[in-house]
């Protein structure tokens, strides 16, 4: 059993919670043990930075050193957070007065942030730790039929010094994981693009025509459904695509399901169990 | 296959360049060409360019001047991306080749064409006055020309990166927001921005930032990282954005605009809960009219599926959150230390 401390973004908890169900289902089908930090915060979703970045540094110290107390590597899943937590750490590795700075801090929970846990998604984990051989060999229904477009989302590619897993111009391992799962990858201009999230409340225009053109590949691509690892281009995709097709005069849909239920379809779960009936486009 | 092989590595074999074309005066839309020429390994994607406006069509028009990475007029997509064409080896693009051997060249995107693989650089120009990028000197007018300004190192440091700039426009074309609305600010504009307002010799920072925060401007941007990722001089544009949205925060207050509202959010809720409350956070960001109208009608969506996010009450507080809390406020007090030191500076 391959253990890991698993980070629990906010929006997991609140609007995506299916994701982390579906990781309950097949975790243990996989070999792998997610500890769930219940102690850990938000991670800023890339906004406290330039809010404020010494607490920026501070809370993100904290959420690894919590990883780091167990002597586990931190898993996340959703990709602004892992971003932001891989940003956070590069900082405090780069910047020794930093580090001390907040570690003088960080003493009052008997915590210590020291460098050596890893910050990883949890589709470089499915690819690179279980891998894709023992992946095949779990899978009981297949997602032969099915063409699946591969939407990677900014922040798990972008910026390419934080992430480095896969070639932010040419990315592939969501495209081995659904291959792995039986399924049909089709060519995706869009898939290294951005879904509009962070502007959502901002300019709303904007974000939606974003999402459209990506989503509008997709159906024209005639993919019978989108694939991220990110809960936040989900919300996007899934949540406001009737908005973003309108907007873009598109009449027509398509769904769109996270990496945790596309492997818990494979492994044998229910649509249903794994929480897809929640979706607004289904 | 063999011949290929061979070729290969004698360092040299033909390529296709499959080249976007389009004369408004003449076409009614565009098209693409394709030129084979035999190219030499070390051959760079503009020599090839030039070889076959001398050789094989003299009509080709693209825009090109020190070829070797400083003028930053050769900006176009090459195999999609926005790049110098003067810095770009056939040999690296022929890996990258979706069609094996073919080479795609087209404009850069998000500016208005003008022919073939020239665009229109004015809307770009246009921004960069209408946000003031230049320095509005400080020196009196009767120094002018008899005194140095001077700037300290550590000031140098903060925009060195920045002034590598070279306006090749290949962020502007890769800009996510920007292909969603001409309008937008844009990353290089942005970029100089930051440059000027960091600038101690300059005079105009508060007017400069006044305008960074409207409409279309700075918080617009949606943290894509595509213009730091296609940058040919590798600058960290995204860190000049945050940087002026620090700036805006510290100097126009958390108040100002929804951008700074909706950033400001996650500070107030981390220290509370240490998790972000999403329920309110459109109606903290835009005011409940604004959130009534353009959310209502998808948050019944979400109620029927029940996915909409637990009103604030019902937001778990992360484990320990006492003496996180405690730890936060600490960082505060710090933070306040450092503003008082660097004013009494």
């Amino acid at each position: 059993m391959k253990r890991y401390a698993y980070y629990m973004s906010c929006i997991n908890e609140s609007m995506t919670k299916e994701v982390d169900r579906s990781i309950d289902f097949w975790q243990k089908d996989l070999g792998l043990e997610f500890v769930k930090l219940h102690e850990g915060t938000c991670c800023g979703g890339s906004n406290l930075d330039y809010v404020s970045p010494k607490h920026f540094a501070l809370v993100n110290a904290r959420n690894i050193a919590l990883a780091e107390k167990m002597g586990l590597d931190l898993i996340v899943s959703c990709n602004t957070c892992l971003m932001t937590i891989r940003t956070a750490k590069k900082k405090l590795d780069e910047t020794p007065a930093l580090k001390k700075e907040v570690n003088d801090i960080l003493k009052k929970e008997g915590l210590e942030y020291r460098g050596t846990s890893e910050v990883r998604h949890l589709l470089w984990v499915l690819v690179d730790d279980v891998g894709l051989d023992t992946i095949k060999a779990k899978v009981t229904v297949p997602l032969k039929n099915y063409r699946i477009a591969p939407f990677y989302g900014c922040h798990i590619l972008r910026p390419s010094t934080v992430l480095g897993r896969d070639n932010p111009l040419a990315p592939s391992s969501l495209d081995q994981l659904i291959e792995a799962l039986g399924g049909q990858t089709i060519p995706f201009e869009h898939k290294n693009r951005c879904c509009g999230f962070h502007t959502l409340l901002v300019a709303e225009e904007e974000s939606l025509n974003v999402a459209a053109e990506a989503l509008e590949e997709a159906i024209n691509s005639k993919a019978d459904f989108i694939v991220t690892p990110c809960p936040l281009c989900h919300t996007v995709l899934d949540g406001y695509q009737s908005k973003a097709l309108k907007q873009a005069h598109i009449d027509s849909s398509i769904p769109v399901f996270h990496i945790s239920e596309m492997v818990g379809l494979a492994l044998g779960y229910t649509a249903k169990q794994l929480g897809i009936k929640r979706h607004i486009v289904c | 296959m063999t011949e290929i092989i061979d070729q290969h590595q004698e360092g040299k074999r033909d390529v296709t360049f499959r080249v976007f074309r389009f004369n408004p005066q003449v076409d009614s839309k565009p098209y693409f060409d394709d030129y084979t020429i035999s190219a030499e390994r070390g051959i760079t994607v503009l020599r090839s360019l030039n070889y076959i406006k001398e050789h094989v069509d003299a009509t080709l028009s693209f825009r090109a001047f020190c070829q070797a990475g400083i003028c930053g007029s050769c900006g176009m997509r090459v195999n999609g991306i926005s790049k110098l064409a003067c810095t770009s080896q056939v040999w690296d693009e022929l890996d990258k080749c979706r069609e094996p051997g073919i080479i795609r060249v087209e404009p850069l995107r998000s500016l208005p064409m003008i022919k073939d693989l020239i665009v229109d650089m004015d809307p770009l120009v246009d921004k960069m006055t209408r946000y003031s990028n230049w320095i509005d000197s400080t020196m009196p007018l009767a120094d002018m020309g008899k005194k140095e300004f001077l700037i300290s190192e550590e000031e140098f440091q903060r925009y060195d990166k920045a002034t590598d700039c070279i306006l090749c426009a290949s962020c502007v074309s890769e800009c996510s927001i920007l292909r969603a609305n001409k309008e937008y600010v844009s990353p290089a504009v942005l970029l100089k921005s930051y440059r000027m307002n960091v600038d101690s010799r300059d005079g105009i920072h508060d007017l400069r930032l006044a305008e960074l925060v409207k409409d279309h401007g700075v918080w617009d941007c949606t943290h894509c990282y595509r213009c730091q990722e296609s940058c040919v001089k590798s600058i960290p544009i995204m860190e000049a954005i945050h940087a002026i949205r620090e700036d805006a925060l510290e100097s126009r207050g958390p108040r100002d605009t929804s951008g700074a509202k909706h950033a400001e959010a996650f500070m107030e809720d981390i220290e509370k809960k240490g998790k972000l409350v999403e329920a309110t956070l459109p109606i903290r960001t835009n005011g409940v009219v604004w959130t009534l109208r353009n959310l209502l009608p998808m948050a019944m969506k979400m109620i029927v599926k029940r996915r909409t996010p637990p009103p604030p009450p019902l937001v778990k507080s992360a484990k320990g959150i006492k003496v996180f809390r405690a730890m936060f406020r600490e960082m505060t007090e710090h933070v306040k230390q450092d503003h008082l030191k660097s004013h009494k500076k």
